[in-house]
């Protein structure tokens, strides 16, 4: 057994040691704690520059009423205000809904029959057949929608192929239609988006296991059942990222009703991009403008969120 | 309950020339627990697959008791499969695996939970129905995966290598389990496997194939002991039987310095000058010096109650392998030379261009 004049001497030395490490660990910290910031310094000056300025330098603007010259007016949330009561800035957002419709809802529905259908009959070719649905995504935007324009309008192809289909009763200016307009333009949305779709769900469905068709098929189950009880569960991750990416574009688009519409026949197929960009910079509102961004932001945003929110809760 | 039978089962997979299943006769007696084993690409898992009706039968057919099933699809063979990779539908728990064919079958709900708590507590699962295959382990898969089979209550199994994703532990576990769950349930079973051991501990019989044709269908214990070709003698049986090309003498084959007598008819039935002897490591004894094969030892292989020499022989000025099981308790050395000579009964003789067996 120590003695207790050891013990006490041996606990003193311990103390001693603990009360070094403690006295040098303040200045080892200091620097280990900002070290690693020094690292980040670079991207996050980018980031702010570009992104976090532009965006607190928006909601500023979007408190005022500016014409982008002269000096501006405080006005509060007045803009805001604007936005859900403007019936035309409503329908602006209403048409921007219509479009996930055609942007990600009706490609994630062509893709996942396409997808299942070329999975099932494991078909030759099938490289080449996702080169050609994934085309449209190569292409610039504004390409397609001069391309598009030309076949929508008044004697263009669809209204010739109809015609010569002895269909002449349905040809109609496409993009002068109150009603048919947004659909018009929303179907070269899904016309883009769906190659995407398609092989986004195409590279999920390969990885599914041969032979749990196999059991499937085994246990009963005919194409559709199989479809629902093994291909539609396995993609689902495929879909999720497939729905935020085409719900993005189709709340954004822009260029597509630049060029093939602006936003007419009357407003029609305003989009909220589209009135950011009228208000800003054709009518020199760009508080209102600011205040559109803002909100379609916080839109994205949230319904992103909740796409994502579904897709994991269900995957638990 | 049912038999089943191959009748000239033939498979010929597209743009290939060489049958994978080659005229395939067999027969399954009801309630038999048979195993098909065979080295990669003998056909063992496109027999079953034909079987389960997931590949086609090009010619000849495929009954399922006395019903010809050979264009009947899948569903309706009243068979129940267990897969390698278990095929687990992913996103679903325990009991709706389970129950998810008697799901489709339109089994009501009551009696569809009724019969998947039934196989649970047969496979001790019963505290995992609510959980999903992920949170289960290599074993509770397999489990489910055979749970799946029982609730169908069908007349065959069919287990393609269930046990091959399993440590080595857990499968001699299990493969007496699924052996005792079958017989109790009394259902036939075909199984695969490329593990003889496997074949050996559960099968009520053996079928060994090669190259898409069977070999020989036999209870394990006569495969062992009367194997019908060279091909079966060296498949079963571990460590390997020595197979050694000697001279045929007037009495016997010339075994090293002396003869053995292996029976006139064998040497009768031969073809040539030399035949094919098979003799197992364990019924090769060692002998005095100048007696029988001398055998160069390149390795002592001790594993307690016996040691196994891996040594070189040289019959007809050409070097064979041979191995030798002596007592664990006195190997020799290693790089000594040893004599060795077979137990009289322990031989097997094959014509050594047919690999045929001749004589018994």
């Amino acid at each position: 057994m120590k003695s207790s004049s050891t013990q006490a001497a041996e606990l003193g030395a311990a103390a001693g040691v603990a009360r070094q490490r403690r006295r040098r660990r303040p200045s080892v910290n200091s620097r280990s704690g900002l070290t690693p910031y020094l690292y980040l310094l670079p991207a996050f000056v980018a980031y702010a520059a570009f992104l976090l300025y532009p965006l607190i330098r928006a909601g500023q603007i979007s408190l005022y009423e500016w014409d982008g010259l002269s000096l501006a007016t405080f006005v509060g949330f007045d803009n805001y205000v604007e936005v859900l009561t403007d019936p035309e800035l409503r329908a602006s957002f209403v048409h921007a809904l219509v479009l996930i419709f055609f942007y990600a809802v009706l490609p994630v529905i062509i893709g996942l029959a396409l997808g299942a259908v070329l999975q099932r009959a494991r078909v030759r070719g099938l490289a080449a057949f996702r080169t050609i649905v994934f085309l449209p995504q190569v292409i610039a935007l504004v390409v397609v929608a001069i391309a598009w324009r030309q076949i929508y309008a008044p004697d263009g192809t669809l209204n010739s192929v109809l015609t010569s289909l002895g269909l002449q009763e349905l040809a109609r200016p496409w993009l002068g239609d109150y009603l048919l307009a947004l659909p018009a333009v929303g179907l070269i949305g899904t016309w883009v988006q769906t190659g995407l779709v398609t092989v986004l769900l195409l590279a999920g469905m390969s990885r599914i296991p041969g032979d749990l068709y196999e059991a499937a098929r085994l246990d009963g189950a005919g194409p559709v059942r199989e479809f629902f009880a093994v291909t539609l569960p396995a993609v689902r991750g495929e879909i999720v990222v497939a729905l935020t990416l085409t719900i993005i574009a189709a709340l954004k688009t822009f260029d597509l009703i630049y060029v093939t519409t602006g936003g007419g026949p009357g407003n029609s197929t305003s989009v909220p991009s589209y009135e950011v960009f009228r208000r800003a910079f054709e009518l020199g509102q760009v508080g209102s403008a600011a205040a559109i961004a803002i909100v379609l932001t916080v839109m994205i945003f949230l319904i992103n969120l909740a796409v994502n929110r579904i897709g994991e809760r269900e995957d638990a | 309950m049912a038999t089943v039978t191959f009748d000239q089962a033939t498979r010929v997979y597209p743009g290939t020339d060489r049958p994978a299943v080659d005229k395939l006769d067999l027969d399954v007696g009801d309630g038999e627990f048979l195993v098909l084993v065979g080295p990669s690409g003998c056909g063992k898992s496109t027999s079953l697959r034909m079987l389960a009706g997931l590949e086609d039968v090009n010619t000849g057919r495929i009954l399922i008791g006395d019903r010809d099933v050979t264009d009947v699809p899948p569903k309706d063979r009243d068979i129940a499969m267990v897969f390698q990779n278990y095929a687990l539908y992913p996103h679903m728990s325990v009991s709706d695996n389970m129950g998810f064919a008697l799901k489709i079958a339109g089994v009501g709900k009551e009696q569809r939970a009724e019969r998947v708590r039934e196989a649970a507590k047969l496979l001790d699962l019963e505290d995992y129905l609510d959980r999903k295959p992920k949170a289960l382990s290599g074993g509770q898969r397999q489990r489910v995966a055979m749970g799946r089979a029982i609730v169908r209550n069908p007349r065959v199994f069919l287990m393609d290598e269930p046990l091959s994703n399993l440590d080595a532990k857990l499968r001699v576990q299990t493969r007496t389990q699924i052996a005792s769950l079958t017989r109790r349930l009394g259902v036939t079973t075909v199984y695969v496997t490329h593990d003889q051991v496997e074949a050996m501990t559960m099968g009520d019989r053996v079928a060994v194939l090669k190259d898409g044709l069977l070999q020989q269908v036999d209870t394990p214990r006569r495969l062992y002991d009367h194997p019908d070709n060279v091909f079966v003698a060296g498949f079963i049986g571990s460590p390997a039987m020595n197979l050694l090309e000697l001279p045929v003498v007037d009495g016997g084959v010339q075994f090293g310095g002396t003869t053995y007598d292996t029976g006139r008819e064998a040497i009768d039935a031969a073809s040539g000058s030399t035949v094919t002897v098979g003799v197992r490591p364990e019924d090769l004894v060692l002998t005095a010096e100048g007696d029988g094969l001398a055998v160069e030892a390149d390795l002592v292989e001790e594993q307690g109650a016996d040691a196994f020499i891996f040594g070189r022989t040289i019959v007809n000025d050409k070097s064979h392998d041979i191995i030798v099981r002596v007592d664990g308790r006195r190997p020799p050395e290693k790089n000594s030379t040893v004599w060795v000579r077979p137990q009289p009964g322990h031989v097997h003789v094959f014509d050594a261009t047919t690999g045929e067996r001749v004589g018994d």
